[in-house]
């Protein structure tokens, strides 16, 4: 926590900010391109939104009042990017968020930065079947192996809550699977 | 119909790959976006709102002073003309009551307000054409 507060620290100051962001970019961009990839699943996008997410970090870094952690602060920044991105491409594409996103998972096979099976496209497509609160609390802990207390921290749900939203979002997906 | 339990199975990875040196390159390419620190700029309007508050204090000081000073004299305290004409006009009060109010002190502060030379004296009784008379009286 000590160590924390002092790279803060360094972050805030000008004389040592471009160091300091240089070791958080080496430090967070895979963890965060997994998070953003996960929520948008083509690798584009998750370039271009993890872009937006450090940029986002490095102009807020003096609003940032160290309530929280900078893991979660940054998680919640990456999410709302993501999700941003995803909604006004729905938009421009004039459809829903659904159907953006079941067309995404059909060019998944067809993408070269995609290396998985028909199970994996099954599990992706019954994630699609949950609510977008599910899907993330189900992303984070499933694939991104985070624990429920960071959990809480970046989505700011008790860790019961989200243990039951787990526990409902693999029943679902255990029976889309089931049944498909 | 067959079971399936995503804790009982072998953990489905997300099949997601990024390309080669991907993120050999990352922070690079976001350290290049990064907003370039920006000189201060002082916006000229805060500095015209210093200089409006400053001539307003001082417009208000300087119409405050002669309005103070105008009430303040309205007081019952009376000022050294109105006294000097008092006395200069007032027949009950003759010179040489005035000069039994002196005492040495007074007599002393005028010689020094009057500072008058011997020389000057000097003149002053030579050049008085009535010198003689007053030496004979």
């Amino acid at each position: 926590m000590q160590e924390e507060k002092k790279f803060i620290e360094d972050l805030l100051n000008p004389k040592t900010q471009n160091q300091a962001f240089e070791i958080l970019l080496k430090n967070f961009q895979k963890p965060l391109y997994n998070h953003i990839r996960n929520i948008v699943l083509n690798h584009d996008d998750a370039d271009d939104v993890l872009q937006n997410t450090f940029v986002k970090v490095f102009q807020n870094l003096g609003k940032f009042k160290g309530e929280s952690k900078l893991f979660s602060w940054m998680y919640r920044i990456a999410t709302n990017e993501a999700l941003t991105f995803l909604s006004k491409k729905a938009k421009s594409g004039r459809v829903s968020s659904e159907a953006l996103q079941s067309k995404t998972i059909d060019n998944l096979q067809a993408d070269v930065y995609f290396d998985g099976n028909e199970i994996q496209i099954k599990l992706q497509r019954a994630i699609a079947i949950l609510p977008e609160k599910q899907q993330l609390v189900f992303k984070m802990k499933y694939f991104e192996e985070l624990k429920y207390e960071e959990i809480s921290e970046i989505v700011g749900t008790s860790v019961g809550a989200l243990k039951a939203s787990y526990h409902i979002a693999v029943k679902k997906i255990e029976s889309f699977v089931k049944t498909n | 119909m067959k079971t399936f339990e995503l804790a009982s199975e072998p953990k489905i990875e997300s099949g997601f790959k990024t390309p080669e040196h991907y993120f050999d390159t990352f922070s690079a390419r976001v350290m290049q976006q990064l907003p370039k620190e920006e000189p201060k700029i002082i916006s000229i309007f805060s500095k015209r709102k210093t200089w409006f508050y400053a001539a307003a204090a001082i417009l208000i000081l300087g119409l405050s002073i002669p309005t103070y000073n105008q009430f303040n004299s309205s007081s019952t305290e009376i000022d050294d003309a109105t006294l000097e004409n008092y006395l200069a006009y007032n027949a009950s009060v003759s010179g040489t009551d005035l000069v039994n109010l002196l005492d040495s002190e007074d007599i002393q502060k005028m010689s020094v307000d009057l500072n008058i030379g011997d020389k000057t004296i000097e003149d002053e009784l030579t050049g008085n054409k009535n010198l003689e008379y007053y030496l004979l009286n």
